[in-house]
């Protein structure tokens, strides 16, 4: 390992370590704050299905300007960074899916609810899925690289729709707080924002070492060449 | 949205039963509310694991081959 990959490392652990004291920190303050009036203390998991959902929406979003950038330029390094960040992305948007199933079982008396909003995000999931799957399902790299993008771009289409689904129809899932009319009290919405930052930093740490794992991944291919070659 | 301490709650309530039932639904909420979180992370920590097992899987078989072709290189 030469000099510069190991200070990598270390900003990276110390990046993910820093995530991670974030979340803790906020999960002792969340467990003071007073209960939400009407829902109660299960209104408290806000704090993490929605910065989940930032993380997985987010990583949807560099998915799409990856794969647009290797059909492009046909530089596989974007292709790299279009799985790692699906992959991330596909793990928070399970937890956000589970998360919100959970508060629905409190709050609706059921487990899940097939409204615009919660049936687009589990397709969501569902695509995303077919993604990684298509990518073991190809043996040709830049024919899998191909695919897999096209299949990305065709993928985040469903996106918006899932943003936006609570605007444009009528759902069981409730208007966001903000974008909704509502408000936070300033201690909760400075709580709120530290979280998403720290699933940020979270999602980007794990981003990164899948991205290597990638790297890691093509160099192996290419030395099983070079050993059949021999 | 509207935030309260538990202790106004109680004093809002009427009799003795909205207490039992008041106490049960904050008893509920609490534990799904502890699912939530527990969920969450054990689907984020698998993943992570995952990522470990596949990364020293990697190292291993890169080590390897890298070996393999060295000794091919030798003789």
């Amino acid at each position: 390992m030469n000099e510069k990959s190991g200070w990598g490392n270390n900003v990276l652990y110390l990046l993910g370590v820093a995530a991670i004291v974030i979340l803790i920190r906020d999960i002792n303050v969340i467990a003071r704050l007073p209960n939400e009036a009407q829902q109660g203390a299960i209104f408290k998991i806000i704090f993490f299905h929605v910065p989940v959902a930032f993380v997985a929406m987010t990583a949807a979003a560099v998915a799409l300007v990856a794969s647009v950038l290797f059909l492009i330029t046909r530089n596989f390094r974007y292709d790299a960074l279009a799985v790692a960040v699906t992959e991330v992305g596909l793990a928070f948007l399970a937890a956000n899916l589970v998360t919100g199933s959970i508060w629905g079982h409190v709050i609706w008396g059921e487990w899940w609810a097939w409204d615009a909003r919660l049936t687009s995000a589990l397709v969501c999931w569902i695509l995303y899925a077919a993604y990684l799957m298509l990518r073991r399902a190809v043996e040709e790299p830049t024919q899998r690289a191909t695919f897999a993008a096209v299949w990305s771009i065709f993928s985040f289409i469903d996106v918006p729709i899932v943003i936006f689904s609570i605007k444009w129809w009528r759902t069981q899932h409730p208007q966001p707080v903000f974008w909704g009319g509502g408000s936070f009290p300033r201690d909760w919405l400075v709580i709120w924002l530290w979280n998403i930052l720290a699933m940020m930093l979270l999602g980007a740490v794990m981003t990164v070492v899948r991205l290597r794992q990638e790297n890691d991944q093509r160099e192996l291919d290419s030395l099983r060449r070079t050993a059949h070659a021999m | 949205m509207h935030f309260s301490s538990v202790p106004i709650l109680f004093a809002q309530m009427t009799t003795p039963d909205d207490i039992v039932r008041e106490a049960a639904r904050l008893q509920r909420n609490y534990e799904f509310l502890s699912y939530g979180l527990t969920v969450a992370w054990v689907i984020l920590v698998i993943y992570v694991l995952m990522m470990v097992s596949r990364e020293r899987k990697l190292k291993r078989e890169i080590a390897h081959l890298k070996a393999m072709l060295a000794d091919r290189q030798k003789s």
